[in-house]
């Protein structure tokens, strides 16, 4: 195979690679690191930009006589820890035992085809979690029930709809205004001594968490440009759950909050 | 000050914040043995904070900042035992001490403040605003840059712990060859 299809195959690769790991919520310092980590033992260079929604890469030998550019979409992908502990992991492997490109093919396609916990698990761990979160507030029983209740029916709302492929910002503000709703029941019927606390945990499930620690980890090492992107995104999130739940305040007055 | 009630009430806040912080990491499908990681984390650094709070006269914003600051400590341990990136358990026990309720609180005045046109009463609304809006973004950054540090400190740690050697191959010089004469190579 000559120098230059071999640039090629490599790119192809590497362009998959880093915006399969970049969408999956991944810093990107550690995508930077990995693809140039699986360039290198191929005996290349590879250099990128990020942003938000593109990656563009040019991959160069030694001398730089040869080189290949490729620029890639970074497709939406829901977050996923396993997918980019994995990836990072088969990077060092790549690097350690020179595998091949068939072979890091075929592992890279064996990792992402990886199917997801189940979705009714997730959906009854968060409602635990949310009622938990409810009870670190120092709310009481029935503040944790009605929360429970609000985030089985928000969450199941939130994915519903991510798998018609609505607006996820609509679906923010959707999922969180039906979450608030239901919580305020109990503030409009008196169910337990702290429903103002069932009321303000009912939505947080929708915290964009991991965009936000991710976007202020970039920013600090120096990738400005994606981590301020990531940290406009999660605050655009954080906008649409406020309206959300405004909507649910101005329905119910506030003046008996 | 340690008594029995303070004791339990600790205890019962890891529990509760352990929970959490299992329903708040699987929305992220974290690969399955970084789950009890990220709950023992959570635990660990929320019953923290919370003797922090109650124990002493530190503020919230400095007691999360210790508290994600060992956090992100532990994590750099952990991730070195189970070849995981240590963002994959330190994210989701991060979650169970974002403050939701100053977040909340912040939405509700402003809320408040659009419908009042009483002029002295919405100063008051204001100071609520501000006070309760400030305090969820200090916690915010104390939360982030805490967990961070720690990773800055063991930066290469932070990069290789996913790395499982096999093999050692002292000659790095090799790497800089193309493939075609690493095979050569190893062929001799």
């Amino acid at each position: 195979m000559d120098i230059h299809s071999e640039l090629k195959e490599l790119s192809k690769f590497l362009s998959d690679y880093s915006t399969c790991l970049m969408a999956v919520g991944t810093h990107t310092s550690r995508v930077v690191r990995n693809t140039s980590r699986i360039a290198q033992s191929f005996g290349f260079f590879a250099d990128m930009t990020i942003f938000q929604k593109t990656i563009i890469m040019t991959l160069r030998d030694k001398d730089n006589s040869h080189s290949y550019s490729t620029v890639n979409k970074i497709k939406p992908m829901a977050l996923n820890f396993e997918i980019n502990s994995r990836l990072s992991s088969l990077s060092w492997e790549a690097y350690d035992e020179h595998l091949s490109l068939e072979q890091l093919r075929s592992q890279y396609n064996e990792i992402v085809s990886k199917p997801r916990i189940n979705k009714w698990i997730v959906l009854l761990l968060v409602a635990c979690a949310n009622a938990s979160f409810c009870r670190l507030f120092s709310g009481d029983w029935q503040a944790m029930c009605t929360v429970f209740v609000a985030t089985l029916v928000g969450f199941f709302i939130r994915q519903k709809m991510m798998e018609k492929h609505i607006n996820h910002l609509f679906v923010f503000i959707a999922s969180s205004f039906f979450a608030s709703m239901i919580a305020s029941l109990a503030t409009i019927y008196h169910f337990g001594n702290t429903p103002q606390i069932a009321l303000g945990t009912s939505v947080l499930f929708l915290i964009p968490g991991v965009p936000l620690i991710n976007g202020v980890l970039d920013i600090i090492e120096g990738h400005a440009l994606a981590g301020v992107s990531r940290l406009i995104n999660a605050a655009l999130l954080i906008i649409c759950l406020a309206i959300g739940l405004s909507l649910t305040l101005l329905l119910i007055g506030v003046n008996a909050l | 000050m340690m008594n029995s009630d303070f004791i339990t009430a600790i205890i019962f806040d890891c529990f509760f914040a352990a929970v959490a912080s299992i329903g708040f990491a699987v929305i992220s499908n974290p690969p399955r043995k970084a789950i009890l990681v990220s709950a023992f984390l959570a635990a660990v650094g929320h019953g923290f904070r919370y003797f922090l709070l109650k124990g002493t006269s530190l503020d919230i914003s400095s007691a999360s900042f210790i508290a994600a600051f060992i956090i992100g400590m532990l994590s750099i341990l952990f991730a070195k035992k189970i070849h995981c990136p240590a963002e994959v358990f330190s994210f989701p026990s991060l979650l169970p001490m974002i403050p939701g309720m100053y977040a909340y609180k912040t939405v509700l005045a402003s809320v408040k403040f659009i419908q009042c046109e009483d002029y002295p009463s919405s100063i008051n609304i204001i100071v609520d605003i501000f006070r309760n809006g400030t305090t969820t973004v200090f916690v915010l950054f104390a939360l982030v840059v805490g967990v961070s540090v720690p990773m800055f400190i063991f930066h290469n740690q932070t990069f290789s712990v996913t790395r499982i050697l096999k093999f050692v191959n002292k000659d790095r010089r090799i790497l800089d060859k193309p493939r075609v004469e690493i095979e050569q190579i190893d062929e001799r």
